[in-house]
């Protein structure tokens, strides 16, 4: 990632050469190929991570060469799963918000799939509801049913943000810890009044179709690329999607200029929460269960961290869907690599690869921003002394789970030499600086 | 001559992306002199006092101050060397008291390590009293006028015992009698020692106070002359370099029909003790016409507008017509649909939108005509963006440029190509030259009796008297959200304006 850094500042220098140069430059094909590398660099970047990251595992581990297929339809079944509901919160990112509620929706929306789907269920001969065999009309209710949920949660946010004030934050937020817990006490409500046998915290749902929707890895896959291209239309390609942008860059110049930001803000938010909703629908039916005391818990982080991998801005303005995208599958295959390279559970790493990744790439763009020379010290005073600590012990923690006592010890004074290197360094950079050239 | 100059500034650079800002400025500084630092918008002035005072950190060339190189790393070092800033803008905490304002970041403390709020407050009003300030430290700063709290900064800077104190137009936002107040302390703080430098554009200011004068022009020193020996008349051409040409603005236009009509426009300032932005408003606009709203920092120009273009969070009270039919504007889109369009004042923050390129920054406002099937014709948009940037002489090497690397004045013509694309019947500008260099300036002016010629009816407010002077068939003058005088182009002068503009109903001290 680091190496197309470098190119890519070095294609801004051309490319000014160029337009110096006029309009000639730009018809050579060399021209139109760098600017296109210049202006998806972020994408560029993330095929040759992704490439790597896969090489990698092959390499280290052999299940990917033992079963090639398996590992890759699961790849793509688990990175549709992600990026249907990443999509959302991409575009509530690009138009300037955040939407912290995905998970808590995805769960509160398997719960209102499950239930319909409870409720409508022909009962079987003890008088409980048998959900091994339900009909189109019952899944045409289930699923339209749960979209529309999705939309009404996606009109509060927007109503509490736009009127009410609230700021995006707060207002998913509430969303994030009110929706679960409503969808906890819904299902035990359902199940105590639908069910013969009373109250319950799950919901099961074992049609076999139904399942298939969630497991088999080409309908979440194709789902997935369905949505894509219709955010793309929506993003790329329609006068909406520019006004999100433009909203996402500058709101109060949006507003000036005559965009309704308002509604802009219900459209972003209802697409937030309707992918999502729609997430819900498949992780329900992969596993046949709603358990929202579980279910997608944490996910709106992975979402986020998908999306700003993938090039979108927290500032809002910056992404594409196409980033995103790739952003949703890089977090996949790295969470795999784990999973397949340290042998134990890749849920387990999840948090860890997600919080370090999001740290990463948001460091990167601002290291991108910020001019080389300029003189930018990462380590200063008593603070930069403090995270030289803390990261020595945290990757020595790491390496003593991963691989072993030692290796943790080895690994922890490397770490603190090495940074502790690279401040002292800077410090000196930082006192040449102070006391001009001819000192 | 080193060794007897406080400060001495030697071949200082400074290079933003794409602009170089300063270009190898050197100049010296007696102690207890008082150096005015004159040029225009864009010449440097600011980023050069900007070093100075630690605000901007990074610039090639050397700063020695009392024979000793200096490099500040930020605003507390130069604090500590002696040296202060009083920015255009004021940097002051509005809920926060007086008090707590001048002792922002150095409080002082009781043995317990407590806030000593009594003895910053007794300390303060001491500052204060002798500023002619008389308010009490304990007030919030939000509540007091804007004369007032510029004397807080300057009470700040005193607090720090600086003995180099840099002021940047300190007078653009004051009254007369506050400009006066400004000026005895000024005297007060010389008589003191204090080494002043003092940034302005403003010919009569500089005349009165400054001892020496460094012309600065597109980043670099054109000249430093003592005041005896040159004239207001030279310091201007030095500062333009250039003669602006106005022949075709004064050719007299022929305005048409009343196409806006503006009768008893109220704007509630809630939680205000004024209680009105605006009172009382009442005018009316012509085809062809260019009508000019005067008036000080604060006076309600901006107000008016955003009032007119359904931008403000407040609904306003009283009658607006356009084109013979009552409207109610309560959002932006309205009043484009109705046929108006506002170029605003705060171009960065309020017009452009720099992540997109100088083409769809043209088109943003009426994408929705360049649709074929739901899906936006980029063909369409690029011929649009193209003709629009060809017809108002935009320099920029092509419509997917970024907007950010075009220069403030093809920017600003970048903006008005986007209200032109809307067709609207009133254009309202709010203070579209500022920032913007002279030549450019004097095609915007151009640009804006042109467009006047064709029928627009236009509204346009400056900070600039001379500027409207130039440009406009009438003059609107507003004092504190009042309208306190109306003037033809015969009737105006700069004198009559000024007057209407500082005719405040009550001193409120």
């Amino acid at each position: 990632m680091m190496a197309t850094g470098g190119g890519e500042s070095g294609g801004s220098e051309s490319a000014g050469r160029e337009s110096s140069r006029g309009a000639a430059a730009g018809e050579m094909p060399n021209g139109w190929l760098r600017r296109a590398a210049r202006q998806h660099s972020t994408e560029l970047g993330l095929l040759v991570a992704i490439a790597a990251v896969v090489l990698v595992t092959t390499i280290a581990s052999d299940a990917y060469r033992q079963k090639p297929l398996q590992n890759l339809h699961e790849i793509l079944r688990q990175t549709s799963l992600l990026g249907v509901f990443a999509l959302g919160a991409a575009i509530v990112i690009i138009s300037g918000g955040i939407d912290l509620s995905s998970g808590a929706v995805i769960a509160f929306s398997g719960t209102i799939c499950a239930s319909i789907m409870l409720a409508l269920a022909p009962l079987d001969s003890t008088g409980a509801p048998d959900t091994n065999h339900l009909s189109a009309g019952i899944y045409a209710a289930a699923i339209s049913g749960t979209l529309a949920v999705g939309l009404l949660i996606g009109t509060l946010h927007a109503w509490l943000i736009t009127v009410v004030g609230l700021p995006p934050f707060v207002a998913t937020l509430a969303s994030l810890v009110g929706l679960r817990s409503l969808a906890r006490v819904f299902v035990q409500e359902v199940t105590t009044a639908i069910t013969p046998t009373g109250k319950t915290t799950q919901i099961y749902i074992y049609d076999q179709t139904f399942s298939k929707l969630g497991s088999t890895w080409w309908i979440p896959l194709l789902i997935f690329l369905a949505l894509s291209f219709l955010a793309w239309v929506l993003m790329s390609r329609t006068v909406t999607g520019r006004h999100l942008y433009a909203m996402g860059g500058n709101e109060a110049a949006a507003r000036l200029s005559g965009i309704r930001t308002d509604r802009l803000k219900w459209l972003a938010y209802c697409l937030g929460a309707v992918t999502s909703s729609i997430a819900g629908i498949l992780y329900t039916a992969e596993v046949g269960t709603s358990a929202p005391q579980v279910q997608g818990l944490g996910y709106e982080l992975n979402a986020i961290a998908a999306a700003v991998v993938g090039g979108c801005s927290l500032q809002g303005g910056v992404g594409l869907i196409g980033g995103t995208m790739l952003g949703v599958l890089f977090l996949r295959v790295v969470i795999d690599a784990v999973a397949k390279i340290v042998k134990v559970g890749a849920d387990d790493y999840q948090g860890m690869i997600v919080g370090f990744l999001v740290v990463l790439a948001v460091a990167f763009n601002e290291l991108r921003q910020t001019r080389r020379g300029s003189g930018k010290q990462f380590f200063p005073g008593a603070l930069g002394v403090l995270a030289i600590g803390i990261l020595a012990i945290l990757t020595g923690t790491i390496t003593t789970i991963m691989v072993g006592r030692n290796a943790g010890g080895v690994v922890t004074l490397v770490t603190l030499v090495g940074l502790g290197l690279i401040a002292a360094a800077e410090r000196r950079a930082a006192a040449r600086r102070l006391t001009g050239p001819e000192a | 001559m080193g060794e007897q100059s406080l400060i001495s500034i030697r071949v200082v650079s400074k290079e933003y992306p794409g602009v170089r800002a300063l270009s190898d400025v050197s100049f010296d500084v007696a102690a207890g002199e008082l150096v005015a630092i004159v040029g225009e918008n864009g010449a440097g002035k600011s980023t050069l006092m900007k070093i100075l005072s630690g605000v901007v950190t990074e610039y090639s060339g050397e700063v020695v101050l009392r024979g000793a190189p200096v490099r500040f790393r930020s605003t507390r070092d130069a604090e500590t060397a002696g040296v202060s800033i009083i920015h255009q803008e004021l940097n002051l905490v509005e809920q926060l008291s007086a008090a707590a304002n001048v002792f922002l970041g150095r409080e002082m403390r009781t043995t317990l390590g407590l806030l000593d709020q009594a003895a910053m407050d007794r300390r303060a009003g001491e500052l204060l009293a002798q500023l002619e300030c008389h308010i009490r430290p304990e007030q919030p700063v939000g509540e007091l006028r804007v004369g007032d709290q510029q004397l807080i900064e300057i009470a700040k800077a005193l607090s720090l015992a600086t003995d180099i104190l840099i002021m940047d137009e300190p007078t653009s936002a004051l009254t007369e009698s506050e400009v006066a107040r400004l000026f005895r302390v000024i005297e007060r703080l010389r008589a003191r020692g204090v080494t002043v430098l003092y940034i302005s554009h403003k010919m009569d200011e500089v005349f009165r106070l400054a001892d020496r004068i460094v012309v600065l022009r597109d980043g670099r020193l054109v000249d430093v002359v003592a005041k005896q020996e040159t004239t207001p008349q030279k310091i201007t051409h030095l500062m333009v370099g250039r003669e602006i040409e106005e022949t075709d603005l004064s050719r007299p236009r022929a305005p048409g029909a009343v196409v806006l009509e503006v009768e008893h426009l109220w704007l509630p300032w809630p939680g205000h003790a004024r209680r009105w932005r605006l009172e009382d408003i009442s005018f009316s606009l012509r085809r062809g016409e260019i009508l000019g709203v005067a008036g000080l920092m604060g006076a309600g120009r901006t107000e008016l507008l955003e009032c007119l273009f359904g931008a403000t969070s407040e609904t306003p009270a009283g009658r607006i017509t356009l084109d013979g039919r009552e409207v109610s504007l309560r959002h932006p889109s309205e009043a484009c649909a109705a046929g108006l369009a506002l170029v605003t004042e705060d171009r960065k923050r309020l017009g452009l939108f720099s992540h997109l390129t100088v083409g769809e920054n043209i088109t943003l406002c009426t994408l929705d005509q360049c649709v074929r099937h739901g899906l936006v014709n980029r063909a369409q948009e690029d011929r649009r963006a193209a003709e629009s940037v060809a017809r108002l002489g935009v320099k920029t090497a092509g419509i997917d440029t970024a907007i950010t690397s075009l220069s403030g004045g093809n920017q600003q013509k970048t903006i008005i190509g986007r209200w032109l694309l809307t067709e609207p019947k009133v254009l309202l500008l709010d203070d579209p030259t500022r920032g913007i260099d002279v030549g450019a300036k004097a095609e915007l002016y151009r640009l804006m009796d042109q467009l006047c010629r064709s029928g627009l009816g236009i509204i346009v407010t400056s900070s600039e008297l001379p500027e409207l002077l130039t440009l406009c068939d009438r003059i609107l003058v507003l004092c504190e959200g009042r309208q306190t005088g109306e003037f033809t182009r015969a009737e105006a002068s700069e004198q009559r304006i000024m007057e209407a503009a500082t005719n405040r109903r009550g001193a409120v001290a």
